[in-house]
């Protein structure tokens, strides 16, 4: 046998005993626990998600449009925290969330409702004039949407998956500021999809850790530099609840330096489900 | 120490054979896991256009199935398979002009799949049943992981519920406010018996807060008689509050308890069925030596049979995909308890009562076996 291959046979004998140890079960038992607080995690933001849409839709109702533009943002936080779960109920995903690109006929398309369309209405036509019925429809949508997540067993592989899937969010969607391109609230989502995502790693870290000590610290480390850059962009440095300025202030600079972190938490964070065996 | 002896020198040169060949199979077999990467992927392939999907109908065979999704449209996409309205599979973000497969593991029945934007048409996929009959593999203990999780999720909302209700009644009761404590009572009691199939897991607890007079020696005049029979007792019976504050001090500190150790209390999946088939046994057990039925039962029978349901509600996936006649057996039994289970003051049809109950107690007590499940 060749040096070569005998190195070649190696390695592949290595890569396999890696894998091995990747598919470890976490005891069944252990997993519960975590999921059910996720559960309980999402169930107490959509109440709160509840409450900031009726102040935020009866605000466009009443025409108060001040009102309304400020209330915008921070009640998408709650949707943005918890979309692992919500997104699973594709119409209501849709007429929630959905963006003007999704229809063909964009702003135009009679079907294009939501926070997209409010925000459309809100910040670039400058009006509450006729959104009326686009505020009632959101609140009847959320309403509806808290009934279906409350009577849903959530699946464990989406719970533990979520946590990759809202980094790639961020990664597609928030750092371009494609998201709210009219209000440039995004880096309110962009905090929102990363505390729901912290949260989940948080809840099963324990079961890794003793495993992979190292993938722990790397994580860890990634959001805290991701979550650095968003604190620059605070209105208040100090106050974390005080929201954050234009995502139009932010320099190209920090925009690609959310980049690197967040792609390798997405990266990082998809192996999530193979290390519990999900 | 001596050295141990060498192995004769044929032993090694056999050894050092069998671990090459043992290396080189490792070698195959890590060659043979990269090919699915390949671009030669079988399995059923689709194409997003800017109009939607190509083909618009797909046809697969149940089980697991990788898709191909391209996407030729000019913007970046996302391709889910529904069920109704839930997404049970999803690949988001394909860029314009890539491919990105999707694994998923489909049960036979007809499914929709979104194509690109969202006024786009929705294309169909058809899932039919595998053409071998063969038998479904047993159930894991993963398999009930989220009915395991939501059961938790359960446990925590209502003991939040009971807490609450605990402690309203013990305020009624230290002030000596009878009709408030009949009412109090009645809530509380209501999500005590939708628990009591978990309260049985701690006999300490399940002991003070729900015992019977008949199980203690002096029976309601024994000092260990408390909880909520003895409460009812004061209530109902003897119509005052009078010396029921501690019994009911106790039990707010009970409820609580029992709150905590569920936090961290693995619940055995197989307890779900058969736990809930033993308190509607109980029920039956008791109420059958009881006539007429009064209203303090018919309220316990309303908190069991509503602990049933979530449970039943929890199984029911499983139960589908195993054995449906059963599930659909157990929906039928549920639907007639809760239709023999009268409102307050109309006429119990107590026969009906006692046989729906037994039905639906038999039958959770078979689903263990149904779903193969042990432990």
């Amino acid at each position: 046998m060749s040096p070569r291959s005998l190195f070649l046979a190696a390695s592949a004998f290595g890569l396999m005993t890696l894998q091995g140890t990747v598919q470890a079960d976490v005891a069944t038992e252990a997993l519960v626990e975590p999921v059910a607080d996720y559960k309980l995690y999402v169930l107490d933001n959509l109440d709160r998600f509840v409450t900031h849409t009726q102040d935020f839709t009866q605000a466009v109702e009443a025409g108060d449009l001040a009102r309304a533009q400020s209330l915008y943002a921070p009640t998408r936080v709650y949707y943005e925290r918890i979309e692992p779960i919500a997104e699973l109920f594709a119409d209501l995903d849709a007429s929630i969330d959905a963006r003007e690109d999704d229809y063909e006929k964009g702003v135009e398309d009679p079907d294009f409702t939501g926070f997209h369309r409010l925000e459309y209405g809100l910040f670039e036509q400058r009006t509450t004039q006729g959104f009326a019925p686009y505020a009632k429809r959101l609140m009847a949508d959320v309403n509806d949407l808290e009934a279906r997540v409350q009577g849903l067993t959530f699946p464990p592989a989406t719970v533990v998956g979520g946590a990759a899937a809202l980094m790639e969010e961020v990664a597609a969607t928030k750092v371009s500021g494609e998201e709210d391109r009219y209000s440039h609230t995004d880096l309110w989502d962009f905090q929102g999809n990363v505390d729901g995502s912290q949260k989940i790693f948080e809840l099963f870290k324990p079961l890794v850790i003793d495993e992979d000590p190292a993938f722990v610290e790397r994580v860890e480390e990634n959001f805290a530099a991701v979550e650095e850059t968003l604190a620059h962009y605070r209105q208040d440095a100090d106050d974390p609840t005080s929201g954050f300025v234009s995502y139009e202030q932010v320099s190209d600079e920090d925009r690609r330096a959310f980049v690197g972190p967040v792609n390798l938490l997405a990266e990082d964070l998809s192996t999530l489900r193979g290390k519990l065996g999900l | 120490m001596s050295p141990a002896p060498l192995p004769p020198p044929r032993f090694l040169k056999f050894g050092v054979l069998v671990s090459a060949m043992s290396m080189f199979a490792a070698l195959g077999v890590f060659v043979m896991s990269l090919e699915p990467q390949d671009d030669t992927i079988a399995g059923p392939r689709v194409v997003i256009t800017d109009a939607g999907c190509e083909p618009n109908a797909l046809d697969v065979s149940a089980g697991e199935t990788t898709f191909t999704v391209v996407n030729r449209s000019e913007r970046a996409i996302e391709w889910e398979i529904l069920d109704g309205v839930m997404v049970i599979a999803e690949r988001e973000n394909i860029a314009p002009g890539l491919r990105q497969p999707l694994t998923a593991r489909l049960p036979a029945g007809d499914y929709r799949m979104t194509c690109g934007l969202l006024s786009n048409p929705r294309g169909t996929l058809h899932v039919a049943a595998a053409d071998d009959a063969s038998p479904a593999s047993p159930l894991s203990h993963k398999d009930f992981l989220g009915a395991l999780a939501e059961y938790k999720v359960y446990l925590t909302l209502q003991s939040r519920r009971l807490i609450d209700a605990a402690d309203t009644l013990h305020r009624a009761i230290e002030d000596g406010d009878l009709a408030a404590a009949r009412d109090a009572y009645a809530q509380a009691r209501l999500i005590d018996q939708r628990l009591a199939m978990a309260t049985g897991l701690f006999s300490d607890l399940d002991q003070r807060l729900n015992a019977r007079a008949e199980y203690f020696a002096q029976r309601d005049e024994d000092p260990n008689f408390i909880g909520f029979q003895r409460l009812a007792q004061g209530l109902f019976e003897a119509s005052t509050t009078a010396g029921l504050a501690p019994v009911s001090a106790q039990l707010r500190d009970d409820v609580r308890t029992l709150a905590e150790r569920w936090r961290h209390q693995a619940i055995p999946p197989a307890q779900l069925a058969s736990g809930s088939a033993r308190v509607l046994a109980a029920w039956h057990d008791h109420a059958i030596d009881q006539a007429p039925l009064d209203a303090r039962e018919l309220l316990d029978l309303r908190g069991l049979l509503q602990g049933a349901d979530k449970i039943a509600s929890l199984l029911g996936p499983l139960l589908e995909s195993r054995d449906p006649q059963t599930l659909s057996r157990l929906t039928s039994e549920l639907a007639a308890l809760e239709t023999a289970l009268p409102e307050s003051g109309t006429a119990v049809d107590r026969d009906a009562l006692l046989t729906e109950t037994r039905a639906l107690s038999r039958t959770l007590s078979e689903i263990n076996h149904t779903l193969a499940l042990q432990g």
